[in-house]
């Protein structure tokens, strides 16, 4: 499902989240609102579903609208897979459903994905 | 950006493989998820926060990542260890009988105040049970530590888990800090005040 056809304007105020960060399944709250950046940028992320999984070929997406988060810690929860060259996929803390996103490593910078998760109000 | 927390944790979570130290609720109402990308690379760890008498708490939770097949745990795993969650299956005698293994393995090779606590998981159904739950809190009273059995069908026992661990390193913690300053009668040092000399526990603390 590409996102550059969805408007996600609604979503955002001064540049940040304005609600909630959510996972699409099982709502875990993964980012609290103003909390992370809007930012358009290319990135190929493996399908959260996969007809046939291999690790080395998995099914993949681009995505190009993602929540930028600078440090780690500010995540509400969140999990980090194990590495895969310069990346840690980021699924939800609960579910484990992912990738939701990507943790950049040589810039610790993390990106979630406004297409692989939900957005609600404040819990 | 002002750090968003008070605390920073770091957990581990120890034990044989299989006793379900990753599994959470939706493993075993959704299998779908078994099959994914995710689930063929792993999860190294995962961050929560909690909220605990008003001041936030960041977990950073670490699972062994499948180093527990060889039945121990190097000494890099540990380092900076505050809290260690001992995993065990009710139904899994084996899993059982390792906790001691386990523990040994702990004090060799973690922090030596690293606080610990011994949880008793029940990923399939209590008429597989091998271990009953005089014998977990047994165990626990012999290593001094505390226990609570657990089930993935009702993730709100593991929260409380996770909390109880947290509010035990957090008293241990605001402890040490009251000792370290050393308040003479009537002043008292605020924590934040560097310290003249962190003990390394300490250290690895993140105090904000």
């Amino acid at each position: 499902m590409p996102d550059c056809n969805v408007n996600f304007e609604a979503e955002i105020e001064e540049g940040q989240n304005k609600r909630s960060v959510k996972c699409k399944f099982c709502s875990s709250v993964i980012l609290t609102p103003a909390t992370a950046a809007i930012m358009n940028v290319e990135h190929s992320l493996p399908l959260i579903r996969q007809t046939k999984t291999t690790e080395e070929n998995p099914d993949t997406e681009t995505t190009s609208v993602f929540w930028a988060v600078k440090d780690m810690f500010t995540f509400q929860n969140v999990g980090f897979s194990n590495t895969v060259g310069n990346t840690k996929y980021l699924t939800c803390a609960d579910c484990e459903a992912g990738p939701i996103g990507f943790h950049d490593i040589p810039t610790k910078m993390s990106f979630v994905a406004l297409s692989r998760v939900s957005h609600g109000d404040p819990i | 950006m002002a750090k968003t927390y008070d605390y920073l944790f770091k957990l581990l979570l120890i034990g044989d493989s299989g006793v379900g130290k990753t599994c959470v609720l939706f493993r075993f109402s959704e299998d779908a998820f078994n099959t994914t990308f995710i689930s063929t690379i792993g999860i190294d760890f995962k961050i929560r926060t909690i909220d605990l008498d008003g001041k936030k708490i960041k977990l950073q939770i670490w699972d062994t990542a499948g180093q527990e097949r060889f039945r121990t745990i190097t000494t890099a795993y540990y380092r900076g260890a505050m809290g260690i969650m001992l995993v065990y299956d009710i139904t899994n005698e084996k899993s059982f009988e390792n906790i001691k293994n386990w523990i040994r393995n702990i004090e060799e090779n973690a922090s030596a105040d690293v606080e610990k606590m011994l949880l008793g998981n029940k990923c399939e159904l209590e008429e597989k049970r091998q271990v009953s739950k005089e014998r977990g809190e047994q165990l626990a009273i012999e290593y001094g530590i505390k226990f609570i059995e657990t089930s993935a069908k009702a993730s709100i026992r593991v929260e409380d888990a996770f909390f109880t661990l947290a509010r035990d390193i957090k008293a241990k913690m605001e402890k040490k800090l009251k000792e370290a300053s050393n308040p003479p009668k009537g002043h008292q040092l605020r924590a934040s005040e560097p310290q003249k000399k962190p003990t390394s526990w300490l250290s690895r603390c993140s105090l904000l």
